[in-house]
């Protein structure tokens, strides 16, 4: 009898994952395989799956200084990929500044499918140096959602962005057709925070993260996600104009708020949430692209906002089942 | 082998035909400039480069904040740093974060710019990629057209005619017939600034010095429109070594950063330029 475990490829830290449609008109596997500290499971499917489930973790639970993960992932037409993990990304300390830890990811999407990548966020330890490049290489009618977010360290232990580096680039781009032959960049999001280079300003990095916990990017992209995009979009030019002064008398208040939607009464319940825990974010529409930025106190306040906000809109859980957003609520 | 070398993927051919053309563009760019050099008994002519003390000219004419690109209708996010922070705003702790995240994010394209100025096209559409909010892009956008304009209308005729002339002269050319959700170009300010300081004869440092200035000067200026410190106060700042300091640290810092790495060295400083749309009252673009 063979191993349960799918084959392992050969370079440490490696990772691959194919999905295809099976014939039965589902989602499924057609290669996985990784390397340590990289390990992927994939719970077994069922008939009903609207998407494959894929948990990406890593061996002791972190990436130790020097780890490098290299993922590569293929979607193809029609086919669709959910991405979890379970529990912070932990980084820890590099014993010398010039030792990276790393994680890359490639992610290919063909025509008609999608990618759900909603992680628990990237948690960098003090003294940790870590460059995360995600590339998404994407057909014209491939849709994504992916969640890309990193926590001010062990807030427990006092840490508070006190590693020494942290890089994130995210890249989407425009796969070329045949004829024309050359991909085209679309959103090239890139994160460089430095802790000595803030020094050398005169200022520790956790004063010009201004007392935010995480700090997260949302981006979206294909006709799946495009009511999402609207969604946030319109959410944002809805917000409360800063400065405004509420001129209403109580009972005008009060006989307004009686008179609200459903759809209102959630958005102002959430809008107040955000005042309270000091969730700030903006969405823009980037070359086809919705990007959403948010910063919060709290880890805790960031995960609530944005799986809320996601769970509110409903199209995450319609096509990728709600497995897709267990890291966000 | 023979088979292979037919069929070889599209890729690498088309890397070849690009490789050729950039020959074949750069020869024309010598053949052009040795042309003019044999047109001796023109006097014009010989002065191909601006001379030093032309280009002590142009580094004032950039530097001047009568430059009209528009600058004074941005505050690059201040304004919504106040609004933000109502009660705990300070000055001091906006100015290093601005300027380490307008380093950051624009600096890289300035010199690459000014080290290739035929990389123009490329670098316009790598940052029109890389600027992730709305205000942002807009204040980048007008200020570039605003210079272009200005390159167009009053520098041209005063600069000798090298090959970039005509680069810029297609890269304008293209602007106009560039629309939809994803245009060939969009003249952001930065690479287009570093394009028409190598072409006045500004040296690089030179140029990102200005460029960083510049920013300094606009935010400065915003400050105190917007009743941050007096006008006394504000050149106090501007002429403190603390300024100094910071430009020629930011310089060094990104002499050697790849604009494929340019990124936000200070992530707040995009909520606060998104949030901008928000505010009730606004007397600032961005």
């Amino acid at each position: 009898m063979g191993s349960p475990f799918p084959a392992s490829s050969s370079r440490a830290g490696d990772g691959r994952i194919v999905v295809k449609l099976s014939p039965a008109g589902t989602s499924s596997l057609e290669a996985i395989t990784y390397q340590y500290p990289l390990k992927l499971i994939s719970p077994s499917p069922s008939a009903n799956q609207k998407s494959v489930l894929v948990f990406i973790l890593s061996y002791g639970g972190g990436l130790v200084g020097g780890d490098s993960v290299n993922l590569s992932i293929n979607i193809h037409e029609k086919s669709k990929l959910s991405l979890v993990t379970q529990g912070h990304t932990k980084v820890f300390k590099s014993p010398s500044p010039d030792i990276v830890t790393s994680q890359t990811l490639q992610v290919r999407v063909d025509d008609d499918a999608a990618l759900c990548l909603l992680p628990d966020p990237v948690q960098p330890f003090e003294s940790s140096v870590y460059v995360q490049t995600q590339i998404f290489k994407l057909a014209p009618r491939a849709s994504i959602c992916f969640l890309d977010w990193v926590t001010q360290g062990r807030s427990a232990r006092g840490e508070d962005w006190s590693f020494i580096r942290w890089t994130g680039r995210n890249e989407i781009w425009q796969r070329g057709d045949e004829a024309v032959g050359k991909d085209r960049l679309l959103v090239r999001d890139t994160v460089v925070l430095s802790g000595p280079d803030s020094l050398l300003l005169g200022r520790p990095l956790k004063e010009t993260m201004h007392k935010t916990g995480v700090f997260g990017t949302l981006l979206l992209r294909g006709d799946l996600m495009k009511p999402v995009g609207d969604f946030f979009l319109n959410e944002f030019a809805a917000l409360p104009r800063i400065g405004a002064r509420d001129f209403r008398s109580a009972e005008d208040r009060a006989q307004e708020e009686a008179a609200q939607s459903e759809s209102e009464r959630w958005s102002s319940h959430r809008i107040h949430k955000e005042k309270e825990e000091g969730v700030l974010w903006s969405a823009a529409n980037v070359r086809g692209c919705v990007i959403v930025k948010f910063g919060a106190k709290t880890v805790e306040a960031g995960r609530n906002w944005i799986g809320s906000m996601l769970i509110r809109e409903g199209s995450i859980a319609h096509h990728f089942g709600s497995e897709a957003l267990m890291c966000v609520q | 082998m023979a088979l292979n070398a037919v069929n070889g993927d599209a890729e690498s051919i088309n890397g070849e035909i690009e490789k050729l053309e950039a020959q074949l563009e750069d020869a024309r760019a010598r053949l052009k400039l040795s042309q003019l050099s044999t047109r001796d008994e023109d006097p014009t002519a010989s002065i191909l480069k601006p001379s030093p003390s032309s280009s002590t000219h142009f580094l004032l004419l950039l530097s001047d904040s009568a430059l009209p690109l528009g600058s004074f209708a941005f505050s690059s996010g201040l304004e919504s740093y106040l609004a933000h922070n109502p009660r705990a705003s300070t000055f001091s702790d906006f100015l290093p974060s601005s300027v380490s995240s307008f380093a950051s994010t624009t600096l890289p394209f300035v010199l690459a710019a000014h080290r290739d100025p035929k990389s123009l096209f490329e670098l316009d559409d790598q940052l029109d990629a890389a600027v992730i909010c709305t205000v942002g892009r807009r204040a980048s956008i007008a200020q570039g057209r605003a210079l272009l304009s200005v390159w167009e209308r009053s520098f041209r005729s005063a600069v000798p005619d090298v090959p970039e002339v005509q680069l810029l002269r297609d890269f304008s050319a293209l602007l106009r017939e560039s629309k939809g959700e994803i245009p060939v170009v969009s003249a952001h300010l930065a690479p287009l600034f570093g394009t028409i300081c190598s072409m006045v004869g500004l040296s690089l440092h030179q140029a990102a010095y200005v460029f960083m200035l510049s920013h300094v000067k606009a935010l400065i200026s915003a400050a105190v429109r917007a009743s941050v410190f007096g006008p006394f106060q504000a050149q106090k700042v501007l002429a403190g070594e603390r300024v100094q300091n910071m430009i020629e640290l930011m310089i060094d810092r990104e002499w050697n950063t790849p604009v494929e790495k340019a990124g936000q060295s200070v992530p707040v400083m995009d909520l606060w330029i998104g949030r901008h749309e928000l505010l009730y009252s606004r007397i600032f673009n961005s």
